[in-house]
């Protein structure tokens, strides 16, 4: 929501592709082969908007498409995958760039044309970031950022006036991904880094990686019974935060949907 | 009890699946188990897996939870200096379990079955917010979501015949 809110502030089109299909991520443990067509037929769809750039925001999702990508590379398994799509009557094109939120704000639009459109700056304000695993790691694929010290997303807070905080558990993962198998295991993972997090004294955490904020924000009370803590911690998106700072209606940016007590940040910088 | 006996051919169909990545090289510097997500809360080895399938001890890797505790937060990729990539070794322990129909976690197999059904891993949901008000994706005026055409369910089916 918030994403398509902030991306035409900066003259980003967003185009819905013909259908919502899944990347492949949770087929990947059951069929690598399926997991790859899967993503093909992700840039396939995009193809057909007759556009060349696919903005993948989900960080699991970026990951599984970029692989299908790579592997598609080998000529026995391409093959196979393209004439598989063409039984659907969709065409695999190469030349799709896929894109992120972190890298299309920091690297496209850039950091100086966000510090220009911003009217309300968000002085005051302090959080800590998370990038996500699977959108820094592994850098042999061509990742948006530093696998060990990522530090586009702080920049881009930075840019709209807030402070950011360096922690030690900054890398560690939300554990999403055990939901599958081992929730109660998953959800310790969460609730560790946001126990983290609240300790730190910030006022927020900020994601960008939908499956991230899943986990931290609607799943943030079973993650703190988990691991035993009180936790009352604001989780945002930074699209959210980056739609404040354009001054852009609260409600729009979907605030009032987080799970966590996000109304904090807003009262934080309207203080 | 009878002592475990190497399994090559086994071994080979885990190899087949790398494509190219170089397990042999591993030469147990233990970087992928010290830092490994999981080893925390669930003692995954990394090494010891990629020592276990370079031997051939693999009959028990497809069948163990072990294989499914893995977070996929792809350090063990990134911080292996000898690229052999326990993550994907571990993925491809995964696809086997599944063809030796081994004990597979329930949610995994439900996501197939989603996703054949419907395309997407779960279907939208209503969610409620914190002041107690239910909203659903109408309200909010996201665009509608298409299910796949028609052809999708077949050619979905046989990706899945690849082995």
């Amino acid at each position: 929501m918030s994403l398509r809110e902030v991306l035409p502030k900066f003259d980003i089109e967003l185009v819905d592709l013909r259908e919502s299909v899944c990347c492949g991520d949770p087929i990947k443990s059951v069929n690598n082969f399926t997991a790859v067509y899967l993503g093909a037929r992700v840039l396939a769809l995009a193809s057909l908007t007759g556009l060349d750039d696919l903005l993948v925001p989900c960080n699991r999702c970026h990951f599984t498409i970029s692989e299908a990508n790579d592997t598609i590379k080998n000529a026995k398994t391409g093959e196979k995958i393209k004439t598989l799509l063409r039984e659907e009557g969709l065409e695999y094109n190469p030349n799709i760039k896929i894109w992120h939120t972190i890298d299309l704000l920091h690297d496209l639009v850039g950091l100086k044309k966000i510090k220009k459109a911003v009217t309300k700056p968000l002085k005051g304000l302090k959080v800590a970031s998370h990038e996500g695993c699977q959108i820094i790691r592994y850098s042999d694929l061509g990742r948006v950022d530093d696998a060990e010290n990522p530090k586009k997303l702080d920049e881009l807070i930075i840019a709209l006036g807030a402070k950011t905080v360096d922690y030690a558990e900054k890398l560690d993962c939300c554990g999403s991904a055990l939901m599958y198998s081992h929730p109660d295991s998953a959800l310790s993972l969460a609730g560790s880094k946001l126990k983290a997090v609240q300790n730190l004294s910030v006022d927020g955490l900020v994601v960008s990686c939908p499956d991230c904020q899943l986990m931290f924000d609607a799943r943030q009370k079973d993650a703190g019974t988990t691991v035993g803590a009180k936790l009352n911690l604001p989780v945002v998106y930074y699209t959210q935060l980056l739609g404040l700072a354009l001054g852009i209606e609260e409600k729009k940016l979907g605030l009032y949907l987080n799970q966590s007590p996000a109304d904090q940040v807003i009262t934080k910088i309207s203080a | 009890m009878s002592m475990a006996k190497p399994n090559l051919e086994a071994r080979e169909k885990i190899l087949a699946k790398l494509r190219g990545r170089e397990l042999v090289n591993c030469f147990q510097c233990i970087k992928c188990t010290s830092g490994c997500t999981a080893l925390k809360l669930l003692e995954l080895k990394p090494h010891e897996i990629i020592k276990l399938v370079n031997l051939g001890f693999v009959d028990e890797l497809p069948s163990s939870d072990i294989i499914w505790t893995c977070v996929t937060c792809l350090k063990c990729v990134q911080r292996c200096p000898q690229k052999a990539s326990p993550y994907h070794v571990i993925m491809a322990l995964r696809n086997i379990a599944v063809e030796k129909e081994a004990k597979v976690p329930e949610g995994y197999l439900k996501a197939v079955s989603q996703i054949l059904e419907t395309g997407l891993i779960e279907t939208p949901k209503k969610i409620v917010t914190r002041k107690m008000e239910t909203v659903d994706r109408d309200c909010l005026k996201l665009p509608k979501i298409n299910p796949p055409k028609e052809n999708f369910q077949a050619v979905f089916t046989k990706t899945m015949e690849e082995k």
